[in-house]
């Protein structure tokens, strides 16, 4: 048999369905956003390494100047440290289907489909010499289908028709749609290979031993290239472990962290709110227990079972929603990354987690008010007002109540909002959380496509085309002024280096280039006489103006002064110097060139893909080897196609911020009119209408909601800061410009108010209906 | 039975210091039927609460049911009151959310006097005691006015406590219902128990066996 208090604890859940269904949901909302974004965190973290490492990724890379034979690989076998080797040719080329555009191609030589050692792809069957198996991420930027036949052009100019036999799944890829280039997988024989194509010779190794300490990888990969007495131009080493889109996986993966955080947070703070709430209806209750002899311990334990039962009840609901939701916001991620979920559950004890955080925060936030409540005196809570100031013991209050020129409704609904300090704090730190994380959200977003279009805007042609090998200006040139759409031209100095073990870009514009202007950070762009001066971009880590770039061109040392590092939003390392400074390195003619940027009579997107067909066009007739030629838009595209996880990241925190912020101001603002049904009652004795009162209670929730905006947008300024900081430092290596989204500030206002508007209406329109007699009655 | 000595009650209000007591002396025997009787805001209610606990005197020493109740503390207090004291309010203040009988079994529950299973028969006991056994599955809000004040007498007394204590037990009730509330009280103070009430029923207050009248904080 239940005790009597037992049983009062059951029944006032059960008794009061409005109020209890106010908390759960409150709770339930929390828990769910909590689980969502920890199902989701944990599983992503776990599948996203699961599926990279199953590949079975290459330790090193050693790209060969000559054949990678069968022989040689079997020298690499041997080579102690190495756990394995295999030979996997890259060829460079585009690929068309159709009429439509040619479209940027990698194609991987496989020696065997039914035996891949190393960097491994799924759904693989043999294929046949004049056959291509496209990445699966790939197959919709071609517009192919399977059983289509599509065209691959290789540096050699050959043009082979090659059907697309099927579809692979490379986890270890990055995704074609999103890299805007197409990935394919080819034989060792494949029709490809007859001709005397430039292809890069790579041999991969996996080592044995620690497979993610770099050092010993280089020493493993030195002894292969000791071994097998070929002459090796370079070795990459992939940082081990780490998925070549990890800094956005990174990103998108401390955004749900971080949002995770806020919504927790927020979370806490509803709770609270609803605890509070709940707990203020039971003062008297308690005093009445009080009076026939209840112990401060049995009261408190009384509430304290009764905030359990309502957080198991929110967990049960909560929880199980979170992780389905989680699972299908996983599944979208993942496929945004190229990768597939094998296991969609979360860890069990991250569930076990959520349930004791699920149980231990309403516990925790509600010890203050449980404790209020059971150590109120008898006397204080059977008096009027618990707790309450009376009003105009603070100045504040006086200086309302001097505020005589305002309509009266207003200044009741004013000072009334007021009155109630507590309860005001609470409602306005829980929609000022829940504002402050989604404005902080939106920002963010709107930082990331400023940078992108600060970007774009840096590099003013429309137009950049590479070649297949060096060609003479004045070819290039010529061929050029045959298209009515180029405007202008410049023909920059472009080569490579090695800084220590990675290698950079060098990038040599016209001295007076108009086409180059990136946002520096630190320093000052070239200008004229600059002879050994540098500037870098943020890619190059480590370095300061004045310091000394140490860089090793084609067997020599150099070393330039850093005069300034600049900002971009790829994050490859870019070592800008004048022409002749990279010529005097390098050797290379001046009046050569392999790459060109054009500016053309217009400039949108349309146009720019029609002068590139025109382009390619007029340079294919004068005989050049277009190695790829793209469009400034395009490329844009492919840096915001890189940001659609991040961003849908930062949407996903912004609608689950609108669902459990709005949630709260709903179920606070109900309350606040529950609470105040007495009063309600007592305005309409004295000759209040159902429409006065129900608009001073709308007002109220407007006015709460507007402070809540106030605090919102001010607590919104340090996330964004840290986020801005965070998510820049991780994807591009350089914080991004921080910037308030006046749609997002204003956006949230509207959702605050509009919100507060109807949520208070209902149980006002409910209040100002009860008859004086069950107002004042009311408990 | 209650002994108090000079007690005092000053509260701090906006307005400035307010003396509810000015400095009371009173001596109550066992089994005396004591009426507290004063004009609105005399400091009836205000000598109620500091004989039941539920206020501290400002000066002054008190003992009630031999307890020295301004030593007690917090807890001790509750539960002192638990087994010493039995409450009587004008609006009943019975839990909205627990029959009739939960109500009469709730300080037993708190206090642990009785084993868990004798509860009920105790509960069932009182009220018949009072005339509202019938009513004892019911909620409260299913029963009348003079219903509820039985239950909450039944209530007072389920710990079976030497001293009960009744503020306006009658003020929210008719004549009819008020006379056979204190025929009720007259009877459990035959039967020894201590009764204090503070009232306005000047009619009622006429079958008590001591009347106590307040004047602005003083006994007159």
């Amino acid at each position: 048999m239940i005790a009597p208090r037992w049983r009062k604890v059951l029944r006032d859940i059960a008794g009061t369905p409005l109020r209890t269904s106010l908390a759960v949901a409150a709770m339930a909302t929390g828990a769910f956003g909590v689980s969502m974004i920890l199902s989701s965190y944990s599983v992503l973290t776990r599948e996203l390494k699961t599926t990279y490492t199953d590949t079975r990724p290459a330790s090193a890379i050693l790209i060969l100047d000559g054949a990678v034979t069968d022989a040689l690989v079997d020298a690499a076998r041997r080579v102690p440290g190495v756990a394995d080797a295999e030979a996997r040719p890259v060829i460079g080329g585009r690929l068309r289907y159709g009429n439509r555009q040619w479209l940027p191609l990698i194609l991987f030589v496989v020696r065997d489909f039914r035996d891949v050692r190393m960097d491994r792809i799924t759904g693989a069957t043999p294929i046949a010499d004049d056959e291509i198996l496209i990445e699966q991420s790939s197959l919709g930027i071609t517009h192919a289908n399977i059983g289509d036949r599509v065209v691959v052009r290789t540096s050699d100019r050959g043009e082979h028709a090659l059907r697309i036999a099927g579809t692979v799944h490379a986890a270890g890829l990055a995704p074609g749609w999103m890299e805007h280039a197409a990935t394919g997988f080819v034989t060792w024989n494949s029709i490809l290979r007859a001709g005397a194509g430039v292809e890069s010779q790579q041999l991969r190794i996996v080592v044995s031993g620690d497979r993610l300490d770099e050092r010993h990888i280089r020493e493993v990969a030195k002894r292969v290239e000791s071994a097998i007495g070929r002459n090796v131009t370079r070795i990459d080493v992939p940082t081990p472990g780490r998925h070549p889109h990890a800094a956005q996986m990174d990103t998108f993966l401390f955004l749900l962290g971080a949002f995770g955080a806020l919504t927790f947070a927020l979370s806490a703070v509803l709770v609270a709110n609803m605890i509070h709430a709940l707990l203020v209806e039971q003062l008297r209750q308690a005093a009445i227990m009080k009076t026939i002899g209840a112990s401060t311990r049995q009261i408190a334990s009384l509430y304290l079972g009764q905030v359990t039962i309502l957080a198991i009840i929110a967990l049960a609901i909560g929880i199980p929603l979170g992780i389905s939701a989680g699972r299908a916001y996983s599944s979208f991620c993942a496929s945004m990354l190229n990768a597939t979920i094998t296991n969609a559950m979360p860890p069990l004890w991250i569930i076990a987690c959520e349930i004791v955080a699920g149980i231990a925060v309403p516990l925790l936030v509600a010890l203050g008010p449980v404790w209020r409540v059971s150590k109120i005196s008898i006397h204080e809570a059977f008096s009027n007002g618990v707790g309450l100031r009376a009003f105009g013991t603070r100045r504040f209050d006086r200086w309302l109540a001097r505020r005589q020129r305002l309509p009266r409704p207003l200044m009741l609904s004013l000072r009334t909002a007021f009155h109630r300090r507590g309860r005001l704090l609470l409602t306005v730190a829980t929609l000022a959380v829940g504002g402050a994380a989604f404005i902080a959200a939106l920002n963010v977003s709107a930082a990331w496509t400023r940078t992108l279009d600060a970007d774009a805007r840096a590099r003013r042609f429309d137009v950049q085309a590479s070649f297949g090998r060096s060609y003479p200006i004045a070819t290039v040139a010529q061929a050029l002024a045959t298209v009515p759409d180029v405007e202008h031209a410049e023909y920059w100095i472009e080569s490579g280096a090695d800084l220590g073990d990675t290698r950079v870009s060098l990038i040599g514009p016209d001295v007076n280039s108009k086409l180059l202007a990136l946002p520096l950070i630190e320093g000052r762009w070239l200008k004229p006489g600059d002879d050994a001066a540098v500037v870098i971009n943020q890619g190059v880590t480590d370095l300061h103006v004045g310091d000394d770039l140490a860089l090793r061109i084609k067997g020599s040392d150099v070393r330039w002064r850093v005069v300034g590092i600049v900002k971009e939003l790829w994050p490859t390392k870019d070592v800008y110097a004048l022409p002749e400074t990279i010529l005097r390195a390098t050797g290379q003619p001046r009046d050569m060139t392999r790459d060109v940027r054009i500016v053309t009579r217009r400039h949108d997107a349309a146009s720019q893909v029609a002068a590139s067909k025109a382009i390619e066009h007029a340079l294919d007739r004068a005989g050049i080897l277009v190695g790829g030629i793209r469009a400034l838009d395009d490329a844009r595209q492919s840096f915001a196609d890189h940001l659609v996880i991040i961003k849908s990241a930062l949407i996903f925190a912004a609608l689950l911020v609108v669902l459990v912020g709005g949630l709260g101001l709903t179920t606070t603002l109900t309350l606040n009119v529950i609470e105040r049904t007495r009063e309600i009652g007592i305005l309409s004795a004295i000759g209040a209408t159902p429409g006065t009162i129900a608009r001073g209670v709308v007002i109220e929730g407007i006015v709460m909601a507007i402070l809540s905006w106030c605090v919102a947008v001010v607590v919104a300024v340090p996330i964004t800061f840290a986020l801005d900081a965070a998510t820049g430092r991780m994807f591009i290596r350089s914080a991004l410009d921080f910037f308030m989204s006046p749609a997002a500030v204003a956006g949230w206002l509207l959702l605050a108010v509009v919100l507060a508007a109807i949520s208070s209406f209902h149980p006002a329109r409910r209040a100002a209906r009860l008859t004086i007699r069950e107002a004042i009655a009311y408990e | 039975m209650i002994t108090m000595q000079r007690i005092t009650k000053t509260y701090e209000t906006p307005a400035g210091a307010f003396n509810a007591l000015r400095g009371i002396d009173l001596e109550i025997t066992s089994g005396e039927f004591v009426a507290i009787v004063g004009k609105s805001g005399s400091g009836k209610s205000t000598l109620l609460n500091m004989v039941g606990g539920i206020d501290h005197p400002s000066a002054g020493s008190l003992s009630v049911a031999g307890a020295s109740i301004q030593n007690l503390s917090h807890n001790e207090l509750a539960s002192w009151r638990g087994r010493s004291i039995g409450f009587i309010f004008q609006f009943f203040q019975l839990l909205p959310t627990l029959t009739v009988s939960e109500n009469v079994m709730l300080p037993m529950d708190f206090a642990g006097t009785l084993p868990r299973n004798a509860r009920r028969a105790r509960a069932l006991q009182l009220l018949d005691r009072v005339g509202v056994a019938d009513q004892a599955d019911k909620l409260p809000s299913a029963l009348s006015g003079g219903q509820q004040q039985r239950v909450a007498i039944a209530r007072a007394l389920s710990n079976d406590p030497p001293v009960i204590l009744a503020d306006e037990p009658t003020g929210n009730l008719d004549s009819e219902t008020s006379a056979e509330i204190f025929r009720l009280f007259a009877e459990l103070a035959a039967d020894g128990k201590t009764l204090l009430v503070v009232t306005h029923d000047a009619e009622a207050a006429a079958s008590v066996s001591r009347t106590i009248t307040i004047v602005d904080g003083c006994v007159a």
